[in-house]
């Protein structure tokens, strides 16, 4: 192979791998990932994060949806509906809550939660109903320590 | 976006602790869709879908978040979101429906429920058969019901018609609860 053909080949190569990586791999690649090791891109509490949704919704779909948000609240029901494992957090002002939808990862925690108990679930945003609704969440049970 | 004040104002209603009996909510919908086409199938399931069920009037409200409907690949999730539904102008689907015939005291019935479905903005008429089960003092409603791309104002590139089929199958599952303030 002359220095040419070689370096053609190296280019070639080159170009492979990058349309691999950004466009080949996309194709496969879950959005199910687990959060627990990113950074969240707010912290806020349960009824802050209600409120804000209540008060003007298009701005807190601006603000929040799609973005990993870090919530504390307290544990009003833990739910196995539909296969899936989630937790609802309730605000003490209000009758609207969180229902976070957990990652598959967290369900030894979900098994020790109680009734009440203050938690902090980071999750995905993905706007508000009758509650906000946070999807693939990871929980801290630990978040004094 | 107007077929959303109905549905507050279902809420509203539910403050109201006569009409409480009346109503049943399910938080934790289930809805799903399924595209079945040459290149790929597509399909993807919402499991936080808000439905208000009131066995009085016989209504039935429904609302869910586009952006809460999850998809095996990230890609699909984008296109979906990004090109289709356009979720930052219309992040919400809604249904707004009469439950015809419906008598409470079955335990196993189908009717239909007859209603206004609106996707990306657009409103449509329609019927939906429903299978519906009362178990204690819950009821859970199930179906499916075929939609048609075109009818919601869904624009596909004319490249990428060969992956999206023409006419989209929903599924729905909501298990309601009595209605708590």
């Amino acid at each position: 192979m002359n220095k040419k053909n070689k370096g053609l080949f190296i280019l070639a190569a080159l170009l492979l791998v990058v349309n691999t990586y950004y466009y080949i791999l996309p194709y496969f690649t879950k959005s199910t990932k687990n959060l627990e090791l990113v950074a969240s891109d707010v912290s806020i509490n349960t009824s802050d994060l209600i409120k804000s949704y209540q008060n003007n919704e298009n701005k807190a779909n601006i603000l929040y949806n799609e973005k990993i948000v870090e919530v504390r609240g307290f544990v009003k029901e833990v739910s196995f509906v539909n296969n899936r494992s989630t937790v609802l957090l309730y605000s003490k002002d209000n009758s609207s809550g969180v229902i976070c939808d957990v990652n598959k990862s967290q369900i030894k925690k979900i098994k020790l939660l109680k009734e009440h108990q203050e938690i902090i679930v980071k999750g995905i945003c993905k706007g508000f109903l009758k509650d906000v609704v946070l999807l693939n969440c990871y929980i801290d049970l630990n978040f004094n320590e | 976006m107007n077929k959303i004040l109905p549905l507050f104002l279902l809420l509203t209603f539910l403050t109201n602790k006569e009409t409480n009996k009346n109503q049943f909510i399910a938080r934790q919908g289930q809805v799903s869709f399924f595209s079945y086409a040459s290149v790929e199938n597509i399909e993807a399931q919402n499991n936080q879908v808000l439905s208000i069920l009131d066995i009085k009037n016989k209504k039935i409200a429904v609302s869910m978040l586009m952006r809460a409907f999850v998809f095996k690949k990230d890609l699909m999730y984008e296109h979906f979101n990004e090109s289709y539904i356009e979720s930052d102008i219309y992040p919400k689907a809604t249904f707004e429906g009469d439950i015809l015939d419906f008598d409470t005291s079955l335990s196993n019935q189908t009717k239909i429920i007859r209603g206004t479905l609106t996707i990306h903005g657009k409103s449509k008429n329609i019927d939906i058969k429903t299978k519906i089960e009362k178990k204690a003092k819950t009821f859970i409603l199930s179906g499916e019901y075929n939609v048609l791309v075109k009818d919601f104002d869904i624009k596909i590139p004319p490249i990428l018609t060969s992956n999206i089929a023409k006419i989209i199958n929903i599924k729905f599952r909501f298990q309601y609860q009595p209605y708590e303030e």
